[in-house]
């Protein structure tokens, strides 16, 4: 079994690589012969990568989400199967390819780092924490998602302001439909978010008896939770539009990033597993 | 083939020439009536303000482009017209022309899709006065392949190439739902009233004039069924509008950045786009620094127009490769309909049946009785193509492809599915 783990490790990033390229042709030719292709194309590649998901569920006795990398390969899941849902409802297919991007990079990032652990720490074996850490990821793919959205709408506005008409012009959804997919995946990563965070709340003082709330991770996610509350409501009650929201969700987005950067290898917090 | 087509259109004539010979619906039908039997056995008359065509085959091989010409220039003297204003087609290259127009690539707008709509009026027109028979039948269901199949397998049609539509596409590049937006379009002019037909048709939800002439704009808004705004208040109304056409005569600013920035405080910075298609300017070109506004001028729509017709233009040979295809396969049909080949492959299409029965059933006869029964319905399908082939025979007397002969085969043809039993074996 390790063996077929080990070469899905790598032919994974290789399938997400393909798909990247047929969405990456499909974008840049415009023609309508891969239409439906490169959707079978994502389709496969989830399957596969549930597969093996399941498999490394199996072998190694835990789900993958122990350490960063694991989180990632599952991060990467997540955001491809979002996007593959999104395309579905909404027949919008012109911004795969930036997605896709981005599960393509966590996956080649956790094929290379990850590792066969079989021993897990008693204290991460917890339902608790695996509804913790399943709601952390859908709200991670949520605002990943919105955050692309995002910067889509940026380029595209920008395109439009300055009259140059390229490829993002002919190829991407309209301004108010990126809009409203970015801050719909916001509301949902939000949700998700939330949830995450009260179970945190709940588990902590279980696993962790010496924690501190002056955790760096704490204070991070609580300033990314409170700016996305903040740009929701603005946003609901028509205070905010445009490109103040897009570039609101951006921002909580790169913050985010740089919480888990921090916690993860540079600071000594509860949250650094690896 | 005998098959001609004389053309009189945008390359071969100024507008003036090709005003004078456009012919509406009843024209073409008057002129049917007297071409039909004289000139042409079958045909039809394309005319759009771009192009008048005449397409027939000949009742007998002595007419040419010559009667055609001097038909057309007879019937409209007003205009001096000259013989080499005339494109002349015959046969293939008239199949080939017919193709090319119903693809859009001959005409002034490359890639114009409401061309094939018009040729299929044309071809209406000619079928209400019986005047297409099998061949022209065949021809027009080809030619209408041809537009589609461009239409879809390629991007001849895709995006605007005009400055009115531009417009619009950027609009819809902005808003998702135009029926929920409201339009504001500023001056009554035929530029105004373009633009404000192009924004009804995309189903804007709400639709307001202002024009300095209120009778002009109360024509206008009746023609586009919109509302009309006295010109003297528009400014304290402007925030009610997401979208605002600029389209007057005026050879000052009429809408200043202030103006705008008034305007966008009122709407609480709810995205606006603001087309100034006149020339001279209406609104000041600075509003495009204010966040959330979109403003568009006639030199930024012209990027667009040019950008798109040049990916048009990429696009020729992809849809010349269609016309080619569509070409090989009315032709390889065409010449199906010679009678020899046509006897020959209906006694096979029978004698396969027969055969095929035959060795069905064989077993069920005494060894004795076989060869019998193989005589015998080899001369039922004798008898049966007796009367078939005599009058083929009597058909292909008459002339090669004679409407009669062609009709005769393309029936018999379509009838026993002869052509589909022939692709099915070479499958």
């Amino acid at each position: 079994m390790q063996n077929t783990i080990h070469f899905s490790n790598i032919f994974l990033p290789l399938l997400y690589l393909a798909t990247l390229i047929v969405y990456l042709y499909d974008f840049v030719k415009g023609e309508k012969k891969l239409i439906h292709s490169k959707r079978l194309f994502l389709f496969l590649t989830l399957v596969f990568h549930t597969f093996y998901l399941i498999i490394r569920t199996i072998e190694f006795d835990h789900p993958p989400i122990t350490n960063v990398f694991e989180i990632f390969t599952v991060l990467a899941c997540a955001i491809g199967f979002a996007y593959f849902i999104l395309e579905l409802i909404t027949d919008i297919r012109g911004t795969g390819l930036f997605i896709l991007i981005i599960a393509f990079l966590f996956q080649a990032i956790s094929s290379v780092f990850i590792k066969d652990l079989i021993e897990v720490k008693e204290i991460l074996r917890s339902n608790l924490l695996g509804a913790h850490v399943l709601n952390a990821l859908l709200g991670y793919a949520g605002i990943t998602i919105s955050a692309i959205y995002g910067f889509l709408y940026l380029a595209l506005y920008k395109e439009i302001k300055t009259n140059k008409f390229g490829l993002i012009f002919d190829r991407l959804p309209n301004l108010e439909i990126l809009e409203k997919l970015s801050f719909s995946s916001a509301v949902i990563g939000f949700i998700a978010l939330t949830i995450a965070m009260v179970i945190g709340i709940i588990w902590l003082p279980q696993a962790f008896p010496d924690f501190s709330y002056a955790d760096p991770k704490l204070i991070v996610t609580s300033i990314v939770w409170l700016m996305y509350g903040i740009g929701i409501i603005l946003k609901t009650t028509g205070q905010w539009r445009g490109k103040k929201v897009v570039v609101l969700s951006i921002v909580g987005f790169l913050l985010s990033i740089f919480s888990t950067i921090i916690t993860n290898f540079i600071s000594r917090s509860f949250h650094s597993f690896y | 083939m005998n098959f001609l087509a004389v053309s009189i259109n945008h390359k071969t004539a100024p507008v003036e020439v090709r005003e004078a010979l456009h012919l509406n619906k009843d024209e073409i039908k008057n002129y049917i009536d007297e071409l039909k039997n004289n000139v042409f056995t079958e045909g039809f008359i394309i005319s759009t303000c771009n192009r008048t065509e005449i397409y027939g085959i000949p009742v007998k091989p002595e007419i040419n482009y010559l009667d055609l010409e001097k038909y057309l220039i007879d019937k409209k003297p007003t205009v001096e017209i000259k013989g080499d204003q005339f494109q002349k087609f015959f046969s293939c290259s008239a199949v080939n022309h017919l193709f090319r127009v119903s693809a859009g690539i001959d005409s002034l707008l490359l890639g114009d899709n409401q061309i094939l709509g018009q040729v299929k009026e044309s071809f209406l027109i000619a079928e209400e006065k019986y005047f297409v028979g099998f061949l022209l039948k065949r021809l027009f269901d080809a030619a209408a392949v041809v537009g589609k199949r461009a239409k879809s397998e390629t991007q001849i049609s895709d995006g605007a190439i005009t400055v009115s539509y531009a417009a619009v596409q950027l609009i819809e590049k902005i808003f998702s739902n135009l029926s929920k937006k409201t339009a504001l379009v500023i001056g009554a002019g035929e530029t105004g009233e373009i633009a404000a037909k192009h924004l009804r048709d995309k189903g804007i939800g709400r639709l307001v004039i202002t024009n300095r002439t209120y009778e002009r704009a109360e024509k206008v808004a009746e023609a586009v069924d919109a509302r009309i705004l006295p010109f003297s208040h528009f400014k304290e109304n402007l925030h009610d509008f997401d979208i605002v056409i600029s389209a007057t005569s005026s050879n000052d600013v009429i809408l200043t950045k202030d103006d705008i920035k008034k305007m966008m405080k009122k709407r609480n910075f709810a995205s606006t786009v603001l087309m100034d298609i006149a020339v001279p300017r209406d609104i000041d070109p600075a509003a495009r620094d204010i966040d959330n506004v979109f403003y568009h001028d006639i030199d930024s729509l012209n990027i667009i127009v040019e950008q798109n017709l040049k990916k048009r233009k990429e696009e020729l040979p992809k849809v010349e490769k269609i016309i080619l295809e569509e070409l090989i396969n009315f032709f390889s049909w065409y010449n199906s309909l010679e009678i020899a080949p046509t006897i020959k492959s209906l006694r096979d299409f029978f004698e396969d049946i027969r055969a095929d029965e035959v060795q069905k059933m064989i077993n069920k006869f005494s060894a004795d009785d076989r060869e019998k029964v193989d005589i015998i319905t080899k001369r039922i399908i004798n008898k049966l193509l007796h009367q078939p082939t005599v009058e083929l025979r009597k058909a292909a007397d008459a002339g090669i492809n004679t409407p009669e002969s062609i009709a005769k085969i393309g029936i018999l043809r379509d009838l026993f599915g002869i052509d589909k039993q022939k692709e099915n074996n070479n499958i």
